[in-house]
């Protein structure tokens, strides 16, 4: 009887334990290297703080920013096209922030879009931030793209690498909820 | 003792279970996800039966909207663009009908009317452009006799369906353009806006 009675403790104490393993912190994810053209647009270069010249070609990285948000879309998805507004609400907000003293910027990377149709999705929702083609699916692929929209937040932190502190599949019902959570990911609350 | 033990273990698993966040994702289009996915295919397995130049054979389908079309009404009236995708509930997110959806107002300024058709039945294709949202454009079924209009044109592949093909056919009913692409990839909207841009030339 007793036997049995240790035997549960020990078998109970053993799953919590694995469960409590589990529920740890992830391991960090640094930015994989992904590069893209210079925006034409002086005020999108301005806005990346980008020095280079169009022509060129910038690493996400270089980005002149505490956190780099970078959205997943396709001109052709129907949640990307019903979020695109929610988006440009959120990133407006990310801007106008004053609570906390961070440098929010905002990329779009079109899975599977021509720069065309990149610049279609543009000009219909009006978007204030840097859109740029992935015709092949190169760069959706390489960042481990889990559907569209999908968001990755980057933390840029000067002198290391830069890393991945969020991953979402979807879009986000509210802009402020988005973004307190992008904040608390990437540790500035 | 056992029922304690059980307890506790009940306990410690809904404690740790990850707690449903809030904030997670909306909806989203997975390229390979609940939908089925065919892989890749034969990038084209047919022959064309129209050229440019021809007049385009003319149809009567049902369509979404409950209305019969007829491709020979718009003669006089409208330029149209039909738009053949290979099926429905393939991967919404590489499908191209929802592009359209957004370059409603080009499609006006030349003209034209876009039809949507595919060899599925009419409640297949009703559910599938329902999950896309409105169109603003109307699709048509070639389900019975099955892919009929499709073998017309000559894009009924063999296995039943159509490939991912684009006609334009201009108000005299000739047909302007025809592109029949790789059925895994999609025609780019700017080979579209080009062959709008060509009605506009006439």
């Amino acid at each position: 009887m007793f036997q049995r009675f240790s035997l549960s403790v020990c078998f109970t104490v053993f799953a919590i334990a694995i469960l409590l393993a589990t529920a740890g912190p992830a391991a960090t994810e640094t930015l994989p290297e992904i590069s893209v053209a210079v925006p034409e647009s002086t005020e999108e270069r301005a806005y990346l703080g980008l020095e280079k010249e169009p022509g060129e070609t910038f690493s996400l990285a270089e980005v002149d920013a505490d956190i780099l948000l970078i959205e997943l879309f396709s001109m052709y998805c129907p949640y990307c096209q019903a979020e695109a507004p929610l988006i440009n609400d959120f990133h407006d907000l990310a801007l106008r922030q004053e609570e906390h003293d961070v440098d929010i910027r905002l990329v779009g990377l079109g899975a599977s879009n021509t720069q065309f149709e990149v610049d279609q999705f543009r000009d219909t929702y009006d978007i204030s931030f840097p859109l740029f083609p992935d015709k092949s699916m190169a760069l959706y692929k390489k960042l481990g793209g889990e559907g569209t929209p999908g968001f990755l937040g980057v933390l840029l932190k000067e002198g290391h690498d830069p890393e991945i502190v969020l991953r979402q599949s979807g879009g986000f019902h509210s802009p402020e909820e988005f973004l307190e959570k992008l904040l608390e990911s990437a540790g500035y609350k | 003792m056992k029922h304690i033990a059980a307890f506790v273990l009940i306990t410690a698993l809904l404690v740790f279970y990850p707690v449903h966040d809030a904030a997670a994702g909306g909806p989203v289009s997975r390229f390979y996800d609940y939908i089925y996915n065919p892989g890749d295919l034969k990038p084209v397995d047919s022959t064309l039966k129209v050229r440019v130049g021809d007049k385009a054979p003319d149809f009567t389908l049902p369509a979404i909207s409950g209305n019969d079309v007829t491709l020979a009404d718009f003669r006089g009236k409208a330029n149209v663009v039909l738009s053949f995708i290979p099926a429905a509930w393939t991967p919404v997110c590489s499908g191209q009908w929802p592009g359209y959806n957004i370059v409603e107002d080009r499609f006006r300024q030349s003209d034209a009317v876009l039809l949507g058709i595919s060899v599925d039945n009419i409640p297949t294709l009703y559910a599938w452009t329902q999950q896309m949202g409105e169109l603003w454009f109307d699709v048509l079924s070639d389900f019975w006799p099955h892919g009929q209009v499709a073998a017309q044109y000559g894009v009924l592949r063999s296995d039943g369906t159509s490939e991912r093909a684009l006609f334009f056919i201009d108000k005299e009913g000739v047909i302007t353009a025809a592109e029949v692409v790789d059925i895994n990839t999609r025609p780019p909207l700017e080979d579209i806006f080009q062959e709008l841009g060509a009605f506009d030339q006439m």
